[in-house]
C-alpha cells in the first residue's frame, strides 16, 4: 500500500523494485487505455451523420467536461486537486494550453473520419505517437542511456504499429465515402500533430509530480472554452442552439462517448506519468484494434470483404500487437529513470517546486499533507453528472442501425473487466497518484 | 522563483518564467496552426 513520501531530494534512485512495479502498471495502464479510448468511438458512430461535426465535437467536450471533474472527484475529492495547484500553479496554464489542443483535434478527427472514414483516419491521427517519441527524447530525456535494445524496441514497436495501421487502412479503403478525400487525410493528420505535441504539457505535468486527475480538471477548462469559441464563431450561437436543441435525443450517446473516452484518457496520463510518452502513447494506440472490433463485430464493417482484405486486417492487427508488446518490453533502465529525474530536477527548479513533492509524484507515493477528505463539493459534482446522465438516457433515442448486442455486450465487459483490474492494481500501488 | 510571504509563487514571476520557456511555445504555435487549420 502506498507511504507518504517527506522531503528527500530527487537525485537519488528509486529502489529497482518500486522502478519495475511502475513500469508495469505503466504498460497495463497504456493497454486499458487503448481498450477504452477505442471504444468511445462506438457511441459516435450511432449518431445522424447530418449533424455538424462541430455541433458533435461540442456535445462530446460537455460530456467531457463533466467526466473530467466528477471522475476526480470520485477518485480522490477535489481537495487534493485543490493541494495539487498550490505545489505547482504553473501546471495551471499547461492544463488549459493542451485541453485547447485536444479540442482542435478532436474537431479535426470528426471532419476526418466523415471524409476518409474511421478505418483511414484512425492509423493518420495515430501517427501522434511518433511525435510523441520525438517530443519524449528531445525535450524530457526520454531513452536517454537507455541503450540500442531499448531504442529498437520503442522505435521497431511504433513503427510496427504505424504498418500495421496502415494495412488496417488499406483494408477498409473501399468503406471511404467518395470525395473530399484529401481534405479528411489532412484533417487527420493535423490532429495526429495536435495530439502528438500536447504530450510535450503532459509529461511536463507529471514529471513535475502532478496527478493526472488534477491536470485533467484544468486541461478540461480548455478543451470546453475552445470547443465553445469554435461552435459559436464557426456556427453563430442561435443556429448552433436550435442544432443542439434538435439533437436532443442523440445528445446520450454523444456524451456517453465523451465519457468513455474520458476513462481511457485517464489511463493514458497515468501511462505517460509512469512509462513516459514514447511508450505510454504507443500502447495507447492500441486503441486502433478496439475500434476495429467494435466495427468488425458490433457494426458490421468489412462485410463482405473477399481474401486480400482479411489477410491485410489479420496482418495489420498482428504487426499492431507485435508494436504493442515489443514496446512494452522495453521499459526505462535505472540509467534512463536517473535521466528522467535530471529532467524532473530541472523543472522543479525552473518552477520552484519542492523536491520532495516532484520525487514523491515521480515514485507515485503520497507527499506530505497531500491525502485529503471528500468534501460536499464531491458529492454534488458525482450527483450532477448522474443525475445530467440519468435524464439524457430518458429522452435518448435507441440508435436505427443494425448492430450485433451481443458482440457490443461481450467487448463492453472485456472493457470492464480492464477497468477494474487495472484501477484496483493502480489504487494498490500509488493510490491513484 | 520568487514567493511571497505564505510561500505561493508570485503570479508575474510565475508568467514571465513560463513565457521564457520554449516548452510552451511549441504547443502554443501548434495550437494556433491547428485553428487556421480548422478555419
Amino acid at each position: 500500500m502506498n507511504t507518504v513520501a517527506t522531503g528527500s531530494t530527487v537525485e537519488s534512485p528509486m529502489p529497482a523494485g518500486r522502478l519495475r512495479k511502475l513500469q508495469t502498471l505503466g504498460i497495463f495502464c497504456g493497454v486499458v487505455a487503448g481498450a477504452w479510448l477505442g471504444g468511445a468511438e462506438a457511441p459516435i458512430k450511432m449518431v445522424n451523420p447530418d449533424f455538424s461535426p462541430i455541433t458533435v465535437s461540442l456535445i462530446m467536450v460537455l460530456g467531457v467536461f463533466l467526466a473530467r471533474w466528477s471522475v476526480p472527484a470520485l477518485v480522490r475529492g477535489t481537495s487534493s486537486v485543490r493541494y495539487d495547484v498550490s505545489q505547482a500553479p504553473h501546471l495551471v496554464v499547461w492544463a488549459v494550453l493542451a485541453g485547447c489542443m485536444w479540442a482542435a483535434a478532436n474537431t479535426l478527427t470528426i471532419y476526418a473520419i466523415r471524409n476518409v472514414g474511421l478505418s483511414i483516419a484512425f492509423p493518420l491521427w495515430n501517427a501522434n505517437s511518433l511525435l510523441g517519441i520525438f517530443w519524449g527524447f528531445l525535450l524530457f530525456n526520454e531513452l536517454h542511456h537507455a541503450g540500442w535494445k531499448r531504442w529498437v524496441g520503442v522505435l521497431g514497436g511504433a513503427a510496427a504499429m504505424f504498418a500495421g495501421a496502415t494495412l488496417l487502412a488499406f483494408a477498409s479503403s473501399s468503406q471511404a465515402p467518395p470525395g473530399k478525400g484529401m481534405l479528411g487525410v489532412i484533417a487527420a493528420l493535423g490532429a495526429g500533430v495536435l495530439w502528438g505535441t500536447m504530450y510535450i504539457p503532459y509529461r511536463k505535468a507529471y514529471l513535475t509530480g502532478m496527478n493526472p486527475l488534477s491536470f485533467l480538471t484544468f486541461f478540461t477548462v480548455g478543451e470546453l472554452v475552445t470547443m465553445i469559441a469554435l461552435a459559436v464563431g464557426y456556427k453563430g450561437a442561435t443556429p448552433l442552439w436550435q442544432e443542439l436543441m434538435s439533437a436532443r435525443s442523440m445528445l446520450f450517446w454523444l456524451m456517453l462517448g465523451g465519457f468513455v473516452w474520458v476513462i481511457g484518457d485517464l489511463f493514458q496520463q497515468y501511462a505517460a506519468k509512469y512509462v513516459g510518452i514514447s511508450r505510454g502513447i504507443p500502447l495507447s494506440n492500441t486503441n486502433q484494434l478496439w475500434g476495429l472490433l467494435w466495427g468488425t463485430l458490433v457494426f458490421h464493417e468489412l462485410q463482405g470483404g473477399n481474401r486480400i482484405v482479411h489477410s491485410q486486417v489479420i496482418g495489420g492487427s498482428v504487426l499492431m500487437g507485435l508494436g504493442a508488446l515489443a514496446i512494452a518490453l522495453s521499459s526505462a533502465s535505472q540509467r534512463e529513470h536517473s535521466s528522467w529525474r535530471d529532467a524532473a530536477e530541472r523543472e522543479g527548479q525552473r518552477y520552484g517546486v519542492e523536491d520532495g513533492y516532484v520525487r514523491a509524484g515521480m515514485e507515485g507515493r503520497e507527499f506530505e499533507g497531500g491525502r485529503k477528505r471528500r468534501t460536499l463539493i464531491d458529492c454534488i459534482l458525482i450527483a450532477g453528472t448522474t443525475a445530467v446522465f440519468i435524464v439524457l438516457a430518458a429522452v435518448a433515442r435507441p440508435p436505427r442501425m443494425d448492430m450485433h448486442l451481443s458482440w457490443a455486450a461481450a467487448l463492453a465487459a472485456a472493457m470492464l473487466v480492464l477497468l477494474a483490474s487495472c484501477g484496483i492494481t493502480l489504487w494498490r500501488t500509488t493510490g491513484f497518484r | 522563483m520568487a514567493k511571497d510571504e505564505t510561500g505561493s509563487v508570485e503570479s508575474a514571476s510565475l508568467f514571465r518564467i513560463i513565457a521564457t520557456d520554449i516548452h510552451f511555445w511549441i504547443p502554443l504555435l501548434v495550437f494556433v496552426a491547428g485553428l487556421v487549420l480548422l478555419h
